[in-house]
């Protein structure tokens, strides 16, 4: 096959720019800013989660291997310079305008909202697609579709991979010449899916060649729903050469900054602070349990979205999650025992995980669970909520124990169970290495070059 | 003196070329503002026709300006046209019924139809048939004289209750704003559109100079659908307008000595 050129988009950019970064200063087209002149954490961070965890390694792996000549991708970027240069990859910034971030933002947190059913107060035939805010939803992305067909006049791409479901539309809005493949990465369950939004879904999904989800269940409802098109199952994946196991001495240093004593045991939820991420339901477990074992802690690792970030959306969401945990564990009398480090390096974040007696994942919804993944990576076990996508890979009381979100005195139990038999905690944690091999970039790139080979058809 | 009685009438020709390029201009922008409430597609054909109709007389004038009989010019082109037509009868009668099929025939490319035994989803319609991809996988080339003269039956769910409304921007307007615009101002006509399916819109195809644009809304009740047609047909005609008209006093505020560095 003949290399390739591939336009990726997503909605969260690879890296935030700094506002008083070099790379704003740089800012003035055509000078294009190369990241290799930008120093990591001064002008810039790469965002936390799948993109920098999954799209940015099956991209740059793809460029090595000669699957792609070269790729491009289009993110939203309010700070970001317009293009930046990452070795194969050529980053391009959509800068949306402020007086319309806020209209788009209720938008896509709509959308998210009633896939992850936390949207309780929102009237049941109350329509978004209506409304005035989402003719702001329809300009970002048509701005987004403008900003590409630019780019694909210049570069002929072979093909388009949408990613996330705020940029749905992106697939109707760039007509139908060329192959586009949308990956849809938050859980789909057609009874969470209102009747009326169907009709402008399944316009939109049909506009896709293919359509990738992340859990068997996912393609089942996809077809269900009335999608008549391709669906692919895809795990998603990391590279487990990113993870390492720092020694010792950088593990007494987290614990040190964090507060933590060397004999306290950890439980670690890593996830960004967002209420449907069900952290509260950790901490009424912990709760639960605080007293039996007076050396355990609770850290919870992470904090808002790029959609909470001033560099991002502005939404203020992710903070104000944070205030209500700290309450609820204050008013549950274990304030002092559960620990918030916010977002924290990929190193500290590997010593965590090396750290901790086992990991839980107590999402209301999730589409899929990536985090379960790198604790497996680690050897850890890991409670892992029902109602993730990964749940399908977790044999129960094998490689991992299920739990319901909603039943924190279960939950409480089940920690019970790996704290007290250490052993049956190491042998789970060990076959969850094993399973960890399914979610490995080494078996994306293969499932992600054979599907696109498949449909480039060359 | 030889030079100048042979260069007057081609100067003659060419103002007269030059006010029928005007004439024709002007007509156009007319027409198309007095039938801008009625079925998109039919206006866009009586514009055309009508354009047409000012340039062959303005041409033929021109060349009788120069000396040249129009009756013999007439009668060449008519005998060249009876040769062609007789020549090319079928694909002639095919991008014919393609013509009026674009105006009458209720079809657009995805619909699902059936016709003469044959049923399938519309992939394609050119100037000489009709491509269908039937249910088992094959492709059918319906000719379009076919699509005059048999019932067709669109057998697409809600074909009846969707309204395409083509519309054509200059590539100057921003088009996201534009199309922002366009979805406030018919999302205020929900009373009477079908709920379940927001108005959306689609770019049919982008030109050096416009961009071709096409808003796919769903009526409620069948026999609201010329009303509501003629509203949203308003509404995008003033927004073109008020958009063009903003954009060029932002123009000459850019060239005014007064205007922004």
């Amino acid at each position: 096959m003949d290399p390739l050129r591939l336009c990726v988009n997503t909605q969260t950019p690879l890296v935030r720019f700094r506002e008083t970064g070099t790379a704003k200063k740089k800012k003035a087209p055509p000078e294009t800013t190369n990241l290799s002149d930008l120093t990591d954490g001064v002008d810039y961070t790469f965002s936390p989660g799948g993109v920098t965890r999954m799209v940015f390694p099956l991209v740059r792996r793809m460029i090595r291997e000669g699957t792609l000549r070269d790729a491009h991708w289009v993110a939203l970027n309010p700070t970001g310079p317009d293009t930046v240069r990452a070795g194969g990859l050529t980053l391009h910034s959509v800068h949306l305008p402020k007086d319309r971030l806020k209209s788009y933002g209720i938008v896509k947190e709509t959308l998210w909202g009633a896939a992850h059913r936390t949207v309780q107060d929102t009237p049941p035939d109350e329509d978004v697609f209506w409304t005035d805010d989402f003719s702001e939803y329809a300009y970002y992305n048509r701005l987004t579709a403008e900003v590409i067909g630019e780019l694909d006049q210049r570069y002929d791409f072979d093909l388009f991979y949408i990613h996330d479901f705020q940029q749905l539309p992106m697939g109707q809005m760039l007509g139908p010449l060329k192959p586009k493949i949308y990956r849809w990465h938050i859980p789909f369950e057609q009874s969470a899916i209102p009747d009326h939004w169907k009709e402008l879904l399944t316009t939109y999904f049909d506009s896709y060649d293919v359509i990738v989800v992340s859990a068997g269940r996912y393609r089942e409802a996809l077809k269900s729903f009335g999608y008549s098109g391709k669906v692919r199952k895809i795990y998603p994946y990391v590279d487990p050469r990113a993870y390492s196991r720092p020694p010792r001495r950088e593990r007494a240093a987290v614990r040190r900054r964090l507060g933590l004593r060397e004999d306290d045991d950890v439980v670690l939820v890593v996830a960004r602070m967002d209420p449907m991420k069900g952290q509260d339901r950790a901490i009424r477990a912990f709760a639960g349990l605080a007293s039996r074992y007076p050396r355990l802690r609770l850290v919870l690792v992470g904090n808002g979205s790029f959609s909470s970030s001033k560099g991002g959306l502005g939404l203020s969401k992710g903070s104000r999650w944070r205030e209500e945990l700290e309450g609820l564990a204050r008013r549950l009398s274990v304030g002092n025992r559960v620990v918030f480090a916010g977002h924290v390096p990929q190193r500290e974040l590997d010593a965590l995980y090396e750290t901790c007696r086992f990991t839980v994942l107590p999402s209301i919804e999730e589409g899929f669970g990536l985090v379960v993944v790198e604790g497996w990576l680690h050897s850890k076990a890991a409670l892992v909520t029902e109602r993730a996508g990964i749940a399908e890979l977790v044999a129960e009381g094998k490689n991992g124990l299920l739990i319901d979100p909603d039943r924190p005195e279960e939950m409480g139990e089940a920690m019970r169970l790996l704290l007290d038999d250490e052993e049956r905690a190491r042998q789970i944690g060990g076959r969850g290495y094993e399973t960890s091999k399914q979610c490995s970039l080494d078996a994306g790139v293969r499932a992600e070059t054979e599907m696109i080979t498949h449909l480039v058809g060359r | 003196m030889d030079v100048v009685s042979f260069l007057l009438p081609l100067g003659y020709a060419a103002i007269i070329v030059l006010v029928t390029w005007a004439i024709a201009r002007v007509a156009s922008t007319l027409v198309g503002r007095i039938l801008r409430q009625s079925r998109p597609l039919l206006a866009a054909q009586i514009r055309r026709s009508v354009w047409l109709l000012i340039w062959l007389i303005g041409l033929v004038t021109a060349i009788e300006e120069v000396g040249v009989p129009s009756d013999i010019l007439l009668l060449i082109v008519a005998l060249f046209g009876v040769g062609v037509i007789l020549t090319i009868r079928e694909a002639l009668e095919n991008a014919g019924a393609k013509y009026f099929a674009d105006v009458f025939i209720p079809f657009k490319v995805g619909d699902s139809i059936r016709v003469q035994g044959h049923s399938g989803k519309v992939i394609e319609i050119n100037s000489m048939s009709t491509i269908l991809l039937g249910d088992d996988n094959t492709l059918v080339s319906v000719p379009n004289t076919v699509l005059m003269r048999e019932a067709v039956v669109n057998t697409t769910p809600q074909a009846w209750k969707e309204v395409i409304i083509p519309i054509t921007i200059r590539n100057d307007i921003d088009l996201p704003a534009f199309e922002s615009a366009v979805l406030k101002s018919v999302n205020k006509l929900k009373p009477s559109l079908d709920s379940r399916f927001p108005p959306v819109m689609t770019m049919r195809s982008k030109g050096p100079q416009s961009t071709e644009l096409s808003l796919s809304i769903m009526v409620s009740r069948p026999e609201q659908r010329d009303a509501i047609t003629a509203e949203v047909n308003k509404r995008v005609a003033e927004l073109v307008e008020s958009m063009s008209k903003a954009k060029k006093q932002g123009n000459a505020a850019d060239r005014s000595p007064a205007g922004p560095a």
